[in-house]
């Protein structure tokens, strides 16, 4: 029903635009005037048809966007160019008109070249390059109406009056008239640097629409300048503008035009690479090589894939590392692939994409739905492979920094008292008189060395902790913290590697709330739930505890990721800080 | 118990060189060493040959390595009720020394197995284990005693009534505490009643149950 409604469109448009078409080019001869040189019939026929392709490039804009402004500026110009018919109607009013819109065509064509291919203006600096040159051309024909007496100046035979005019002035008509054109160039010259700007920044989809334009727009303006320039002298006008508006050059801008229908023919076409995708994924794709797939038949080689994170947070690449999404501010397009409510994957492509062919992103990615299915889970599980290499990586370090602490611990505790009490020993050799003192502080060292050496053993790992259980061994911690700590665990026993996980965690945040967080009292609570064993350690101390910023946190996150478990730090700076380990029980680490 | 007999000591621990170095410390002092074993079972078979005044053992022996000494203990209060025992653990446990006190406060001893350095500190143990006395180590007294609290009654005690209450928790009776304050034993007396009004606890019943409930006290409170 749409379609058809917008074919009767399509039909009523393109009336219009051959009605504007035929006037423009034919219309100064349905009417006998002395002004107008004789019909060429070649010239004319050959600027219908350029005309004609105008027309076209409306209808094929409205065709594939309707609520977009291309085609509204495209009919615009048509407009113009048709007015432009009227000088050769000899009567006062319709002189006077065509003169205060001298230059018009010029804008719009300057507006048109800016504004594609989408009818928008895309940066700052176009905008107000067109609204200007609109207002200095509308200021300025106002006023040279205003002043101008066809009368005084050398004109063609039998001058019309100018109804308009109220205070002849010569010199400001020549300002606003015929001086105008050293504006011509400028403006040129400002266009052609802003296409060249935007062609350098462009994306290859971009490059491919702009094309014609970046071509052609710059030659057309330079061949309008000039013939601007030379219309400012009757001699040079005669001798080369005629020349230079009946040459070939001036048929190039309809090439504007002709390249728009080729890229929109292109761009049709590269739906059937559509069919082609799919029997290559049909086909099979290697894992990873997606993207570069979906990227030749969406012709966007800046396409991106990037999956849901396997932790639910964030997104990965087909690669498995971790990706930002660009924010919805930015210069790029994001289409999210759903099932049943899940995100399956997203596309982060060039949005000319859409300006181009509207609808192929959609086509490209339910062709692609299964094999993006499959690098999705492909992804996710590199994701989580890396992260169990990052893991095992620190897991590895860590066990490296505590053997270090150990040596450290035995170097410069134990060993250095058995040295110095040797030493003293030898001392006593032979002596009777102060043996007993030698011996009583060797004796007091030794006795110092074997605390350092139990605390370091009991350190290394609790013995309670295997003999008695978590609730038992966490107890025991409570009785050795430095601040007052309340314990609730039930007394039963679990798997080893549980126990040794939760009181690690455990041991850690009292460590963590009598050192860092300067908290007047802790609580542990253990239970089964779920499960799972749940265990939360709260303090109410000063809070901002970090999990990536202690190595100590990550250490735990690391140890309960191998028992399948989770860590959770909840440490609002000033509101105290809670840990909450969640282990399952069923032990299904991965 | 004869006082010109020399106490009989059976030794229990598989570090044969630590078991060797207290055989004869403890024969230097005045003991008779009547046995060693080095693991549950050989100490099983000790005892059927015949029973010592005491028994010294370590809380951690083959084959496991954890707590196999501590079970043992169990057993032979319950079997040979007449054997006084101390056992020695490399580390303290205060869960442990109220693991044993519960069971029967009498003839009981959990102390630090470097205590063995100090001959007459071991003696002492041994002498007060085999008059059915109880011991606990030092080390679990002064780690209940200073364990962080946020409010407890315990702030109320003076210097003087903590270092009583240290003294009990290690087993001592009013006579020992008396002797190592050099004051007399009415003083003492006076004292204990002071704190066990202020903790807000029931008279005990003689000083082997006041070893235990003052330790409950300080572990839970």
């Amino acid at each position: 029903v749409r379609s058809d409604r917008r074919l009767g469109d399509v039909a009523l448009l393109g009336t219009l635009g051959v009605l504007l078409a035929a006037v423009a080019q034919f219309g100064p001869f349905l009417y006998t005037s002395p002004l107008r040189t004789p019909l060429n019939p070649v010239f004319a026929t050959t600027a219908f048809v350029g005309e004609l392709l105008w027309v076209a490039a409306a209808l094929a804009a409205y065709w594939r966007d309707p609520t977009g402004r291309m085609w509204k500026l495209l009919l615009a110009s048509r407009v113009v160019a048709a007015l432009g018919a009227i000088w050769v109607v000899n009567t006062s009013l319709t002189w006077t008109v065509w003169e205060a819109t001298v230059g018009l065509g010029t804008v719009v064509f300057a507006h048109l070249v800016l504004a594609f291919p989408t009818g928008r203006l895309v940066s700052r600096y176009d905008r107000w390059l067109v609204i200007g040159s609109y207002a200095a051309l509308a200021v300025a024909r106002l006023l040279f109406v205003l002043v101008w007496d066809p009368r005084t100046g050398a004109c063609f035979p039998r001058c019309p009056v100018n109804p308009f005019l109220i205070w002849p002035n010569a010199d400001l008509a020549w300002l606003f008239g015929p001086g105008l054109s050293l504006a011509i160039p400028v403006l040129a010259v400002l266009v052609s640097v802003s296409l060249l700007r935007r062609w350098l920044a462009a994306s290859p989809a971009l490059r491919r629409m702009l094309l014609p334009v970046a071509l052609v727009a710059p030659v057309e303006l330079g061949v309008t300048a000039a013939r601007y320039l030379v219309a400012m002298d009757q001699d040079a006008w005669e001798s080369v503008g005629i020349t230079l508006s009946t040459s070939p050059l001036a048929f190039i801008h309809a090439a504007i035009p002709a390249g728009f229908l080729l890229g929109m023919i292109a761009a049709r076409l590269a739906r059937a690479g559509i069919a082609d995708l799919a029997v290559e994924l049909g086909r099979g794709v290697p894992l990873g090589g997606l993207r570069d797939t979906l990227a030749r038949a969406l012709r966007d080689p800046t396409l991106a894939l990037a999956f849901p994170a396997p932790d639910g947070g964030g997104w990965v690449d087909p690669h498995g590392q971790p990706i930002e999404m660009p924010p919805p501010t930015s210069a790029r397009s994001v289409a999210r692939l759903e099932r049943d409510g899940e995100t399956l994957a997203s596309l982060v492509y060039d949005p000319a994409i859409e300006a181009e062919d509207p609808g192929r992103i959609d086509a490209v990615a339910s062709v692609a739905r299964m094999a993006l299915e499959n690098e999705r889970l492909a992804a996710q599980v590199r994701a989580q492979l890396g992260e169990v290499r990052a893991s095992r990586t620190r897991i590895v370090e860590a066990a490296d920094a505590e053997r270090r602490r150990i040596e450290r611990d035995l170097h410069d505790g134990a060993q250095q008292r058995l040295v110095a009490l040797a030493m003293r020993l030898d001392q006593a050799r032979g002596r009777t008189a102060d043996a007993s003192t030698i011996i009583d502080t060797a004796t007091a060292e030794l006795l110092q060395a074997i605390r350092e050496v139990r605390d370091l053993a009991h350190g290394l790992h609790p013995p309670i902790l295997t003999e008695r259980g978590v609730a038992a061994a966490v107890e025991a911690l409570a009785e050795r913290a430095a601040v007052p700590v309340r314990v609730s665990i039930p007394p039963g026993r679990l798997t080893p590697d549980i126990e040794a996980a939760a009181y690690f965690v455990a041991a850690e945040a009292l460590t963590n709330a009598a050192k860092h967080a300067a908290a007047s009292e802790v609580t542990v609570e253990g239970r089964i739930e779920a499960g799972a064993f749940r265990m939360t350690v709260r303090d109410d101390g000063r809070g901002g505890a970090d999990a990536s910023a202690g190595s100590g946190l990550l250490g735990l996150e690391d140890r309960l990721a191998a028992v399948g478990g989770t860590l959770t730090i909840n440490s609002p700076p000033g509101g105290g800080t809670l840990v909450l380990a969640l282990i399952p029980l069923s032990e299904a680490a991965g | 118990m004869a006082a010109d007999r020399p106490l009989r000591i059976a030794l229990a621990d598989d570090a044969v060189l630590l078991r060797e170095a207290l055989a004869g410390s403890l024969t230097a002092a005045g003991f008779e060493v009547v046995g060693q074993a080095g693991d549950v079972a050989e100490l099983t078979a000790l005892l059927q040959r015949g029973e010592p005044d005491v028994l010294i053992l370590d809380v951690r022996m083959p084959p496991t390595h954890t707590t196999e000494g501590l079970e043992a203990s169990h057993a032979i209060r319950r079997d040979h009720p007449r054997i006084g025992i101390l056992l020695l653990s490399q580390y303290i446990e205060t869960r442990y020394a109220l693991e044993l006190l519960r069971d029967d406060p009498v003839g009981v001893g959990y102390l630090l197995k470097e205590r063995v350095t100090r001959i007459e500190q071991l003696a002492d143990a041994v002498r007060r284990v085999a008059d059915g006395g109880s011991v606990i180590d030092p080390e679990v007294v002064s780690r209940l005693l200073g364990r962080p609290r946020a409010h407890s009654p315990l702030d109320e005690l003076t210097p003087r009534e903590r270092e009583i209450l240290g003294l009990m928790a290690e087993g001592r009776s009013n006579a020992g505490i008396a002797e190592q304050l050099v004051v007399d034993g009415k003083t003492v007396e006076g004292h204990v009643t002071r704190i066990f009004s202020k903790l807000g606890l029931e008279p005990a019943g003689g000083d082997h149950r006041r070893v235990l409930a003052v330790l409950t006290y300080l572990r839970g409170e």
